[in-house]
């Protein structure tokens, strides 16, 4: 019973955490337009808000985003309209790997 | 965007940017307070609203005509390394207290961004209605980032600007007041402080120092 209690303190604080999505694809997006940090602070805080992204990097100095996300979502035509939405223009969208 | 113009300022949709801006007068101390808000309907179409308070050194403190203007994109060709932007305003002035009236608003604002620079031009025509005078502005803002001189491969690095513009304000029954303002950016991805210096180049007014901050949500 004791030895259930302490397991207990392990397991219960990983139930609490917000579930992650099962990471099975990186997706590199070239985008066009991408001028400033103000400017680009939009597309991270879209893509973050999905729950089926789990990270998000912007590189400024080669125009990319790179997204860590679920084996199908979301789609690369959400992703594309995503960037319109921000007020850009997506390019050549790339998936690098999948589980 | 520059400093002196609101209307440059691109937003994404459902985007929204409040700036705070302190404008001061060194010797008549006339300040002035202005909240300026952007709301992003879609990438290419914008409302912006203006409201100044106008601060007197003999506490005759007033609001300012709120200025409402709807902006749309109307060419936007964005490329690896800019972009280049044109859009149209239209709105209205509406006076805040009734010895004041309104005035039709329309203009047109436009981007050129590449690399390290970004060039804006706005012009806007306030028609009068009634007994108001018509008025007139114009800004041509050159923005340049001092730093960093190069980015980082990923991440959204803090950035510093340097801003020198070309100001012009007409008054109906007056000849233009054309203007130089010189300031600095900082620039982080939700906010960004900012001032400058003003001077009037074909009127002996004194120097004017403006702040602002602006927030993105």
């Amino acid at each position: 019973m004791r030895v259930l209690k302490i397991l207990g303190l392990f397991v219960l604080p990983t139930l609490l955490l917000p579930a992650r999505p099962a990471l099975a694809r990186t997706v590199e997006a070239e985008v066009y337009g991408m001028t400033c940090a103000f400017c680009v602070d939009t597309l991270q805080r879209e893509f973050k808000k999905m729950d089926s992204i789990a990270s998000v990097d912007i590189s400024l100095k080669s125009k990319m985003i790179r997204l860590q996300t679920e084996k199908d979502r979301p789609t690369i035509e959400t992703i594309r309209q995503t960037i319109r939405d921000a007020g850009f223009t997506p390019e050549k969208i790339t998936i690098i790997d999948k589980e | 965007m520059g400093l002196r113009s609101f209307v440059a300022l691109p937003v994404d949709k459902q985007g929204t940017v409040v700036r705070l801006s302190f404008d001061h007068a060194g010797k008549t101390k006339k300040d002035q307070l202005v909240i300026s808000a952007a709301h992003g309907i879609s990438a290419r179409q914008t409302f912006l609203l203006g409201m100044p308070y106008r601060l007197s050194p003999g506490g005759n403190n007033r609001l300012g005509d709120a200025s409402f203007l709807y902006r749309q994109i109307w060419l936007q060709q964005d490329h690896i390394n800019g972009t280049d932007r044109f859009a149209v305003l239209g709105g209205m002035l509406l006076s805040t207290e009734d010895n004041r009236d309104p005035a039709v608003q329309i203009g047109v604002v436009s981007t050129h961004f590449r690399d390290r620079y970004e060039l804006d031009f706005d012009v806007l025509y306030q028609a009068g209605i009634a007994h108001r005078p018509d008025a007139a502005r114009y800004d041509l803002s050159w923005q340049y980032r001092l730093a960093p001189t190069e980015y980082p491969k990923w991440g959204i690095a803090k950035e510093w600007y340097g801003v020198l513009e070309l100001n012009g304000r007409w008054r109906e029954g007056s000849s233009i007041t054309h203007q130089v303002t010189a300031g600095i950016q900082w620039v982080h991805p939700t906010w960004v402080l900012e001032g400058g210096v003003i001077k009037d180049i074909n009127s002996e007014k004194e120097f004017r120092y403006l702040m602002s901050l602006r927030y993105h949500f």
